[in-house]
């Protein structure tokens, strides 16, 4: 038999075989496979010469066997054999090691932790039965600005008496009670459910029972059920708690169930209650007044139904009620019904903030490994003769690509798991960042699937640069024995591809910086932002009358009044004043302008055909709201004490409201009306603009209304002379000896909550900046890195140059100048990339457009200079390389 | 190439692996002679695979149980693409604690009358 077989006259057989031979490894194959097909071969005329077609398929059966038996065998052992050496070599360049490991892990950590933000929050499904099909249902007003209106109880029927889509409509409202039988008087916080609320969200009790339709009837018993949460913390999750009673509004309630721990959407209650339950929403005025708003609606669609299907019920509905009721629903506001996924409504806030960070993470993680590949190539340069001597001792090109990737793997390992572990580290912190942004924000943490996009991240970091720098390492091994470590055509090729890997981590670096760079000037705007107010030394304390003890505007106004005496007759108190809100509060917040807004009609002034009515929010305030708060007064008068029930309706208007209704007469004396002119309320006043909703969020209409014409009395605000924490105490002590029934839900200056308002952007800023502040440093190292070795593999030019006459001078120039080409380059490219991407974070931004010609300048500047003190040290040691030391080395 | 491996660490060892040894134990031989050895001996009840063969062949070589031969048959009477492997010193003083331990195995086994008939060695 000939060696040299043309692969023509190969029998069929033999190319199977052949094929079969790659699951062994390739050196394998080099070493024994010509062996194996010739035994392979002999073994098969013996058959043919001797037996059967069984014994033929026995051959062919244990053929297969043996090679598939063999084969894991063998990579197992090479894989050992690859790691050991690997570790070895890692261990020899500790420097090299441990800045890959780090750059890695951090790469991985920081890209780790906002996938599991984002995996928890955005991509998994509700932890509710069939969670995709929850909706959101929302009335809107297009015409008048109002995207998000409330239902009243006669919607409410309406919508799930006529719909046809929906396999269940529930309402929920918040509310917050005082509760009475355990202990000192307690404020709970206390979702307001349809009976069926539970099952249509899919939640089955941990005990007892939930609501059932009798229990929502009207002059049903009073029952709860508590909440997970609540019950193992005020109750030691006792098992007896079936059946307790508590006092609430006046009544007694009987618990009846304790939910799972599930999450609760849309807030955080501690118990649960049937509509029924609710003074508010149980009594007659709510009940017949079809604009009496304060629900919130939740469905579950028909199994099969699309969301779109859904829209067009809800739509058709909307376009009944505009029919039967166009005094409630006039054509000028534009009414309508819609809905959205539960899944969407509850991540709103939070989507573009964290697909911004995971963009970052992204990028870091891109950078890392850039910069990984090119600690790789530099690598690759020095063992150069290494890897040539062992390919003249016979380790084919295979085998060394296989060794060099285990090298990676193994650093990708390592730095998968360190990385890990700065993920779990930091999971704490980003949660608290994410509770600011969604409700989901409990459920985050480090999952089975993250875990694989962590392994799935550093594998591919590992093939990535592993599969580069073996590449290229092999392009030209021979040339490593014949000219020692002078780079010649391999060496060039190579530092092609670094400075490329170099410039596009500066153009990453220059994104990632301009991110951060905006984010952080948008904060500055934000905390220069005139609010309109004076924060200082300021004291704003929720108050929660009992509210059973008080029926009617006048007795709210007494007990208003009583305790503003009491206030104000403290030391150390500039003034008080009670109100219903407070500039930036956080339930203001995030419940957005949107959530009090009401339509209006100034006397004298008819709506074209097809004009929406002015929309304005309103709040109540008592005489001294704006003293107090420092608020301008710029025409006309504050609100008096005489301003009372008994005294005609006044308002007084900021001044967007004179914009937007009076832009060139005098509003004082004007008239306008809430209820569609049955009462009428004068203007007496107008005060400066206050940003109430957040300081990126421009001033709306406000129309405040007296505290005594209102009786909206919940939050009691204090100037004082010194520090106002100091006066809490004292404060709450003030307000329990006026009313010793009063909760005092949350207390907190002016001062924090403006902070408060701060804190998301300003950890969005942090996080993007930390990101940005990591990509500049491995870029810098990069840098610094690529000039050192150009310089050590042109020691002998610079040599001969200095020889001929450079200065020093020159050869500090020439290389600094080589340093700043690449980061220009880097720069202008990573200019073009964030113009195109700077667009999508466009919402996060504050008075700062995407294109801000400064933060691009200063970012630019920051790496250009980043990147000559990352050249200098190297330039240094080139302009200090002695012509003759230079020339007899080589 | 006994690499101060200790002798026991190789035992017990697996047939396929033990018959090669056997197979060599008479002076060397190519791989295809060495699967044929085998089956002839042991009745075609142990038949050797290819794949199993030179697994088999380069976990003994490595550990330095067998060598690759340098002697080579008169040039023409053979396939230059055979390599032929021989028993090294180390590799029959494994085979012969394998051989004893199964011999004592065996002892013990007739002791207790696990045999069906006595049997000549």
């Amino acid at each position: 038999m000939a060696q040299n077989t043309p692969p023509a006259k190969l029998s069929f057989s033999q190319r199977v075989f052949r094929g079969l031979m790659h699951a062994l490894p390739a050196d394998f194959r080099a070493n024994f496979g010509h062996e194996m097909e010739g035994v392979f071969v002999e073994q098969k005329r013996d058959v043919e010469q001797r037996g059967g077609p069984l014994d033929f398929l026995k051959l062919w059966w244990e053929t297969f066997v043996g090679i598939f038996r063999t084969a894991p065998r063998e990579h197992w052992d090479i894989l050992k054999q690859d790691c050991a050496y690997a570790a070895r070599m890692l261990a020899k360049s500790p420097g090299f090691t441990i800045t890959a490991v780090l750059t890695l892990a951090l790469g991985i950590g920081a890209n780790t932790a906002i996938f599991s933000v984002v995996h928890s929050v955005l991509l998994r499904p509700l932890p509710y039965r069939d969670g995709q099909q929850l909706i959101f249902i929302r009335q809107q007003a297009e015409k008048v600005g109002m995207p998000d209106i409330q239902f009243s109880v006669h919607e409410v029927n309406d919508y799930r008496e006529q719909n046809s889509t929906l396999a269940g409509l529930v309402e929920y409202h918040g509310m917050s009670f005082t509760l009475f039988g355990h202990g000192d008087p307690e404020r709970v916080s206390t979702g307001v459910v349809s009976a069926n609320y539970f099952d249509v969200f899919g939640v089955k009790p941990m005990l007892g029972r939930t609501f059932e339709p009798g229990d929502e009837r009207s002059g049903a018993p009073p029952v709860l059920v508590l909440s997970y949460e609540y019950w193992e913390n005020n109750f030691g999750a006792d098992p007896g708690i079936i059946g307790k009673t508590f006092e609430m509004n006046d009544k007694v309630h009987t618990v009846i169930g304790v939910l799972p721990p599930v999450p609760q959407y849309p807030d955080e209650n501690n118990v649960y209650m049937p509509t029924s339950a609710c003074p508010h929403r149980s009594s007659a005025k709510m009940i017949e007044n079809r604009d009496m708003r304060m629900m919130e609606v939740f469905g579950r669609l028909k199994p099969g139904v699309t969301m779109a299907q859904a829209r067009a019920d809800l739509a058709t509905i909307a376009g009944r009620l505009r029919a039967e009721y166009p005094k409630s629903y006039p054509d000028s506001i534009g009414y309508g019904a819609t809905a959205s996924p539960l899944q969407e409504e509850l991540t709103r806030a939070a989507r573009p903030t964290l697909l911004v960070l995971l963009a970052a993470a992204a990028f870091v993680l891109l950078i890392a490994c850039a910069n990984v590949a090119n600690l790789t190539l530099a690598r690759m340069a020095r063992r150069e003769r290494e890897l040539a001597v062992r390919t003249a001792l016979g380790a084919g090109r295979s085998r060394l690509l296989r060794q060099l990737l285990t090298e990676s793997f193994l650093l990708a390992i390592t730095g998968g798991a360190l990385g890990l572990a700065i993920a779990y580290g930091s999971l704490e912190i980003l949660t608290q960042f994410a509770e600011r942004l969604t409700p989901r924000a409990r459920e985050i943490h480090v999952d089975a699937g993250v875990l694989l996009f962590t392994l799935g991240a550093a594998l591919g970091t590992s093939i990535l640069f592993g599969t580069i720098s073996a590449f290229f390492s092999g392009s030209n091994l021979s040339s490593g024995l014949k000219e020692g470590s002078a780079g010649a055509g391999a060496g060039r090729s190579r530092n092609r591809v670094r400075s490329a890997l170099i410039v596009s981590q500066i153009a990453f670096s220059f994104m990632l910086l301009i991110g951060a760079g905006l984010m952080l000037r948008s904060l500055m705007k934000m905390q220069q932002v005139n609010p309109g107010f004076v924060a200082q030394r300021v004291l704003a304390m929720k108050i929660n009358y009992n509210w059973a003890k008080y029926s009617g505007v006048e007795r709210y106004a007494l007990a208003a009044k009583k305790l503003l005496d009491r206030v104000e007759a403290e030391p150390g108190v500039l003034s008080a004043a009670i109100s219903s809100g407070y500039p930036l509060e956080p339930e203001l917040i995030s419940a957005g302008p949107n959530s009090n807004s009401t339509t209006l009609q100034v006397e004298g002034r008819l709506l074209q055909p097809g004009e929406a009515p002015p929309t304005t929010s309103d709040a109540a305030a008592s005489p001294g709201y704006f003293r107090t708060l420092g608020i301008p007064l710029l025409a006309g008068r504050e609100f008096a004490d005489t301003d009372d029930k008994k005294a005609p309706n006044v308002t007084i208007i900021n001044e967007s409201v004179k914009r937007r209704l009076w832009p060139t007469e005098d509003p004082i004396g004007k008239r306008v009306s809430f209820d569609d002119g049955e009462t009428w309320t004068t203007v007496v006043g107008i005060v400066g603009d206050v940003r109430e909703f957040g300081l990126d969020r421009a001033p709306t209409s406000e129309m405040y209304v007296p505290v005594a014409q209102s009786g909206a009395v919940s939050t009691l605000i204090v100037r004082t002379a010194a520090d106002p924490q100091a006066m809490a105490r004292r404060m709450r002590e003030v307000v329990h000896e006026v009313d010793s029934q009063t909760a005092i839900t949350h207390e907190m200056t002016l001062e924090q909550a403006r902070e408060e308002s701060l804190v998301s952007p300003r950890l969005t800023a942090t996080l993007l900046g930390l990101f940005a502040g990591l990509a500049l440093l491995i870029a810098a190292a990069g840098i610094g890195g690529i000039m050192a070795l150009a310089v050590s593999q042109r020691v002998r030019e610079i040599g001969i140059r200095m020889a001929l006459g450079a200065r020093p001078a020159d050869v500090l120039k020439m290389v600094l100048g080589q340093g700043l080409g690449l980061t220009l380059l880097g720069v202008a490219i990573g200019a073009a990339g964030a113009l195109a991407l700077t667009g999508l974070a466009k919402s996060l931004l504050f008075e700062v457009t995407p294109t801000d010609p400064f933060t691009f300048a200063s970012v630019a500047l920051v790496l250009l200079a980043a990147a000559i003190v990352a050249s200098y040290l190297p330039a240094r040691r080139a302009a200090g390389v002695d012509p003759i030391d230079a020339l007899r080395s080589e | 190439m006994t690499r101060n491996k200790n002798v026991e660490s190789f035992l017990p060892m697996t047939p396929a692996m033990f018959h090669v040894l056997i197979a060599l134990a008479d002076g060397e031989k190519h791989g295809y002679a060495i699967l044929k050895e085998v089956a002839r001996r042991t009745e075609d009840k142990v038949r050797l695979s290819a794949g199993t063969l030179y697994g088999n062949l380069a976990r003994l070589e490595s550990s330095g149980l067998i060598v690759e031969s340098d002697e080579r048959p008169a040039l023409g009477l053979d396939d230059e693409r055979r390599r032929y492997y021989r028993l090294t010193d180390f590799g029959r003083e494994v085979a012969v604690a394998e051989a004893e331990r199964m011999d004592e195995a065996l002892s013990q086994a007739r002791a207790k009358k696990l045999f069906r008939k006595p049997r000549l060695a």
